[in-house]
């Protein structure tokens, strides 16, 4: 058991230690980096709101959970980046926008889904089989992008080359979630079959449960504070 | 109603051949290069360049100091002029660009309709009111365009110093000194003098996206081009100090333009405008040229390793528990 939690905290700190060292989200720096940049900053900046982004990553690591082949994983992330890239480029392009504490939470929400399904939970307290897994993966892609689109959205963008920054950003979160989902995808199918691998998804998965419960009330803290 | 009057001041902002001075964003870092891009036609977009030998005036003021730039520190990006500058020391600029003035002849309808889409309603009705609306018309008109930016955390006072343009809104406090939900008083001066009970269109465009939808845009106003959300749009006339007051209503980049329009004695006109914007931005109250990588104020939150370190002794604490009852 001592060996399974020593391949947890190692793993599991070659995963987070970037994640660590880097601020979260978007700040002012970005903002300076975007104005004085070309098109790279918006990659560069795109990339890290992904790889910093916890909650996106979080419903991503919920989502590999649930696959076992590698043409699922990409079939599955596929749908997802179709899906972002759609309300990220759009609702930006057209400047839609929402709260950002609710979309967040919405996407907080997505996260305790996921963890839900993972642990059968439709099926153990609603007595029904799981909705359709890449249909919602789709749908919760929209959402996620449409958080993307909002923050994108409190930069100052200015009027040139709009569109091509609106996809710079976009492309630079695609790269952020390869990067990201590179461990990911090594920890959970290296360890898959394992010792201590079936300790490991029940204590994952309620860990998004409880930290998506977490999320959301923290959004709506913050939007009802 | 409120709608009618909404529509009617869209038309005005979104249909004129104004011209602004814009940037993407107008918070810089000292001793950055910087793009100041000279739009003439809205401002979400621009139709056309401006040939450099129609800029009579050409300034940078800061730091107590009026630099004049020439000609060859201009470049041309599609539709839009672009003069590339690189800021000195922290402080609130002002750059300013003052055109030639060039004359157009125009039948007493498209007189008309320019005077009622730009927003020169008082002359459309002084002509209504004369009988004159069938009357041609050749206008001679000139531009006058500033905008106020601010450079490092450091607020100077270069914003209330004139550059003498014939006409030039100068404000009564620094801009970069608001906050949304403030007051903005500005002064607009003719010649010197407070103008009084001249008409002053104030618009904004929410969070600085000055993006436009690639909308064909008619030069003689025409009414195509949309796109924009303008939430603070007013239209306010000078007092008698030539004062307008200006509700900062929400984060943006704030435009104001007048036409002031006159009939003219000079050979062969009738008459004789001259144009005035001032663009500036307002930002959650902070600058973003600090550098720090400091958070925005709605990203203030949870410590990213925090939440990491809790993650991991989370995990492993419900690892240890799951397995222990396998």
């Amino acid at each position: 058991m001592a060996t399974s939690f020593l391949r947890v905290c190692n793993i599991s700190g070659i995963v987070l230690l970037p994640l660590v060292l880097a601020a979260h989200g978007v700040s002012a720096g970005d903002q300076v980096i975007l104005s004085e940049g070309g098109l790279l900053a918006y990659v560069y900046v795109g990339a890290k709101h992904m790889i910093t982004g916890y909650d996106h990553l979080l419903f991503l690591v919920g989502v590999i959970f649930y696959l076992t082949g590698f043409r699922d994983i990409v079939r599955f992330v596929t749908v997802f980046t179709i899906g972002h890239s759609i309300t990220l480029i759009g609702a930006t392009y057209l400047g839609i926008r929402a709260d950002e504490h609710l979309v967040d939470a919405v996407v907080a929400l997505s996260v305790l889904y996921k963890g839900f399904e993972n642990l059968g939970g439709f099926q153990k307290w609603f007595g029904v089989k799981s909705p359709n897994l890449l249909l919602m993966v789709g749908l919760f892609g929209l959402i996620h992008g449409f958080g993307l689109a909002t923050r994108l959205q409190s930069f100052d963008i200015g009027s040139s080359q709009f569109l091509a920054k609106i996809v710079s950003f976009n492309v630079g979160v695609e790269l952020g979630q390869v990067l990201a989902l590179i461990p990911i995808v090594l920890v959970i199918t290296r360890w898959r079959g394992h010792r201590g691998y079936a300790a490991f998804y029940r204590a994952v998965n309620f860990y998004l449960c409880i930290a998506g419960v977490g999320l959301f009330f923290y959004q709506m803290y913050g939007y009802f504070g | 109603m409120k709608k009618l009057v909404f529509a009617a001041f869209a038309l005005i902002v979104l249909c004129s051949h104004d011209m602004y001075l814009k940037l993407d964003s107008y918070f810089l870092q000292p001793n950055s290069k910087v793009s100041i891009q000279l739009f003439n036609g809205t401002f979400a977009k621009s139709e056309n360049t401006i040939d450099r030998d129609r800029m009579v005036d050409v300034s940078v003021l800061a730091n107590g100091e009026r630099l004049r730039m020439d000609s060859t520190q201009w470049r041309e990006d599609g539709d839009v002029t672009v003069l590339d500058f690189t800021t000195e020391s922290s402080g609130t600029y002002v750059a300013g660009v003052s055109t030639r003035a060039r004359s157009l002849a125009m039948d007493a309808e498209a007189f008309n309709s320019y005077l009622e889409h730009d927003g020169v309603v008082d002359e459309l009705e002084r002509r209504r009111a004369d009988d004159n609306l069938e009357s041609d018309a050749v206008e001679k008109y000139s531009k006058h365009v500033k905008t106020i930016v601010q450079v490092g955390d450091t607020r100077t006072d270069d914003w209330q110093t004139t550059l003498g343009y014939p006409i030039e809104f100068v404000p009564l406090s620094n801009p970069y000194d608001l906050h949304t939900g403030d007051r903005l008083q500005v002064r607009l001066l003719w010649e010197g003098q407070p103008l009084a009970d001249q008409l002053v269109i104030v618009d904004a465009e929410a969070g600085e996206h000055g993006h436009e939808h690639d909308a064909a845009t008619d030069h003689e106003h025409g009414p195509e081009n949309e796109g924009h959300t303008h939430e603070g749009m007013s239209q306010l006339r000078t007092d008698a100090e030539g004062i307008i007051d200006v509700e900062v209503t929400h984060d943006g980049s704030w435009f104001l333009r007048t036409i002031y329009m006159q009939d003219s004695e000079e050979e062969g006109l009738t008459h004789e405008s001259n144009w005035a914007t001032l663009t500036f931005a307002v930002d959650h109250g902070h600058s973003h040229a600090a550098g720090a990588d400091q958070a925005h104020d709605h990203e203030a939150g949870i410590p990213t390793y925090a939440w990491w370190i809790g993650s991991i002794v989370l995990v492993g604490g419900l690892f240890f528990y799951f397995q222990k009852r396998a």
